[in-house]
């Protein structure tokens, strides 16, 4: 899959470049609102990624002229911005989804796949994880075949690990996805709650789960994973 | 009324003033009526005396001392016409003299000799030992070479004397009416003249950091105070300008500091997760991006008081239950204040609607429970109230931690202040929490107070409009 990213700034550019790159997508760069129509007209792309504040352009003129040449093409912003005026304007000149500045690369990466999926994560019923089970339509957990109690805070945290198995989650994701953004920057509360979690997923069991990688985030993966 | 205000002042001066020139004129008027009234009276008693001296006097050789005094007598008739006549020969001996005035006015036996105080004089004033006062004129004639006889014809000084004190009581009580008036005048006339002031004082009242955008209203009146107010304006402008500059450039400069740090961030990032890097590295990565996340919450937190101070805080508005938002936010957050041993009440007294951005207000109770929980040691409470009073809505967040020192209290809403001695060891906030809830008061026309006495605890009561649809389902459509 192709991605497009239009970012004047290069080492933002190359940066999200190299993420996405990882994940196994082909990537372009231009750095002008110019250069990024021509080269959507060029080629065709699957998600454009586009920083609003570009040189040549208004970030919402570019997106209406992107729009109507492509009009199905998930469009993921970046903005130095965050005014709620222009979060609704964002999304009515037709981006998909939108990241405030400085976002964290690896929440970059969930946006971007959401998109391609062209919907929420997956809706597996049920998700293992080692011999953790997550049960989303009846909102059970098991661990080696026991029921854990869980409470609904610690279940939507629990899953929204699961959900990013293996991969990193920054505890501003977790927050904005478990909670909202009135605690933004109250990121003691997520590691409250983690260790809330691991107490009753990763304490009794020999085998620890839930990861810390510490100034990052966590990460839900078997042991042994890298 | 205050004496020291330019309108009693103005008022004063001019009463006093006019008063003043009222007196000197009144005076002058009484010196100059009473000259002209006894010129005048020794005028007609000088013409007589001549008349007399002229006509019968010089016929004295002729018809006698006895003819003299028939003839003044019948054409004169002095007793009748109150008037004093002496006739005085050259040895000094009395010739005539008139009788008794017919009313009484004087007693021509008292009146002084002719030669009293040396020469004669034309015109002099004679008062006599019983007081009554009299007017008298002298003319000498030397009928045939004999010497000089002299008629002195007087007429009492009392007619003026009344005259003038009744001058005096007419001035007199015409002082204190033009004074009253003066002062009444020039104190209306004054506080038209300084109305605009008023206008203008009361409206430099009300401007403040926020409506800098106003200006004083200008009296079209192409005077000072037309001017004062102009002058005022610029200046008005001037701070307004300052201030938006001032505001622009946190506003700028947290938007500039944006991509440096999604760099920094993203490359740190990208090392401590590479399975490459040493774990010893990581550590010291981690902690890198630790500091990184506090700076970009900081540059955040001042982007979002930059907005507030433009007045971008209602953009999402809508009508909702505070108590509500107050216990859902609470719960959220109920396991961070478990966690320490701290108890959380809550005292929801009903719906209380508001209308606002919900979202700024939910952080406004997050901002201000999390600071309670932060500075209440465990074992403590916090209680969170909601409620109507005095047609406020009103919520209290109380904690029994460990009180701000009251020389701090009116400092802690301040921008990067923080208590002296603070021990917040989990604490990476810069200071800007509280000046956010106070910002987003202030921009849905409310405040927030705090009261505190150190080791009992803080009490923060922040007060905003009530809404006035009291049920956001009355904006629904049917």
């Amino acid at each position: 899959m192709r991605i497009l990213i239009v970012e004047d700034e290069r080492k933002v550019a190359e940066m999200v470049g190299r993420g996405l790159r990882a994940e196994g997508y082909q990537i372009d760069i231009s750095d002008t609102g110019e250069a990024g129509l021509a080269t959507a007209d060029a080629s065709e792309f699957d998600l454009v990624v586009l920083d609003l504040g570009l040189p040549d352009m208004d970030g919402l003129e570019f997106l209406k002229r992107l729009r109507i040449r492509r009009a199905e093409v998930p469009i993921l912003i970046l903005t130095a911005r965050d005014a709620t005026k222009s979060k609704v304007e964002n999304l009515e000149a037709g981006a998909d989804d939108y990241m405030t500045k400085p976002f964290a690369v690896g929440e970059l990466i969930v946006r971007a796949k959401a998109l391609l999926r062209r919907g929420p994560a997956n809706h597996t019923q049920v998700r293992r994880v080692a011999d953790l089970e997550i049960d989303s339509l009846r909102k059970q957990v098991k661990r080696a075949g026991l029921r854990i109690e869980l409470t609904p805070k610690e279940y939507a945290l629990l899953e929204y690990l699961a959900s990013n198995h293996s991969r990193v989650v920054s505890r501003t994701m977790i927050m904005e996805h478990v909670w909202d953004q009135s605690f933004e920057g109250l990121t003691n509360i997520v590691d409250v709650y983690v260790r809330h979690l691991r107490a009753k997923v990763d304490d009794p069991f020999p085998e620890k789960l839930i990861r810390t990688v510490r100034g990052v985030g966590y990460r839900l993966t078997e042991e042994g994973a890298a | 009324m205050n004496t020291r205000s330019i309108r009693f002042r103005l008022a004063a001066w001019h009463a006093a003033f006019s008063a003043g020139i009222f007196v000197v004129l009144a005076g002058l008027l009484f010196v100059q009526v009473r000259a002209y009234l006894e010129t005048t009276l020794f005028e007609t008693q000088a013409r007589r005396a001549r008349q007399i001296a002229e006509t019968l006097v010089a016929q004295l050789p002729k018809g006698g001392e006895a003819y003299l005094g028939r003839q003044i007598e019948t054409l004169y008739a002095p007793e009748l016409g109150d008037r004093f006549i002496r006739v005085t020969g050259p040895d000094g001996s009395v010739i005539y003299r008139s009788g008794p005035p017919a009313d009484g006015s004087f007693d021509p036996a008292r009146v002084g000799s002719l030669h009293d105080g040396g020469s004669v004089k034309p015109t002099r004033i004679d008062t006599l030992s019983d007081g009554s006062k009299l007017l008298i004129a002298s003319f000498g004639a030397s009928p045939g070479g004999r010497g000089t006889y002299w008629v002195e014809v007087g007429t009492s000084g009392e007619p003026v004397d009344q005259l003038v004190s009744r001058l005096l009581i007419l001035l007199g009580l015409g002082l204190p009416v033009v004074a009253l008036a003066a002062s009444g005048g020039g104190y209306l006339l004054v506080r038209k003249a300084l109305a605009p002031v008023e206008e203008i004082a009361g409206k430099a009242e009300v401007i403040t950091q926020h409506n800098l955008n106003e200006r004083l209203p200008v009296p079209r009146t192409s005077d000072e105070l037309e001017r004062l107010s102009i002058a005022l304006n610029h200046m008005i402008t001037r701070l307004d300008v300052a201030f938006g500059n001032s505001k622009r450039f946190v506003a700028d400069a947290s938007h500039e500091l944006r991509t440096p740090l999604t760099i920094v961030q993203g490359e740190l990032e990208a090392l401590a997760k590479d399975t490459a890097t040493p774990p010893e590295f990581r550590e010291q990565l981690g902690s890198l991006l630790e500091e990184v996340e506090r700076l970009a919450r900081i540059v955040q937190q001042l982007f979002a008081l930059s907005r507030l101070d433009a007045g971008e805080a209602n953009a999402d508005s809508d009508v909702f239950d505070l108590s509500a938002l107050v216990v859902g936010t609470a719960d959220q957050m109920a396991l961070l204040a478990e966690d320490k041993g701290i108890t959380v009440s809550k005292d929801a007294q009903g719906p209380v609607f508001v209308e606002g951005d919900r979202s700024r207000l939910k952080q406004v109770i997050v901002n201000l429970l999390d600071n309670a929980i932060k500075y209440t040691e465990p074992g403590g409470s916090v209680s969170l109230r909601t409620e109507i009073k005095g047609g406020l809505a009103i919520l209290e967040v109380s904690d029994t931690g460990a009180g701000i020192p009251a020389e701090a209290i009116p400092h802690v809403f301040e921008r990067f202040y923080r208590v002296r001695g603070d021990r917040g060891t989990s604490d990476t906030g810069a200071g800007l929490g509280l000046a956010i809830v106070k910002s987003i008061c202030g921009a849905h026309g409310g405040k927030v107070e705090v009261k505190s006495i150190v080791g009992n605890g803080s009490l923060f009561r922040v007060s905003l409009p009530l809404s006035e649809k009291t049920n956001p389902d009355s904006t629904a459509p049917f």
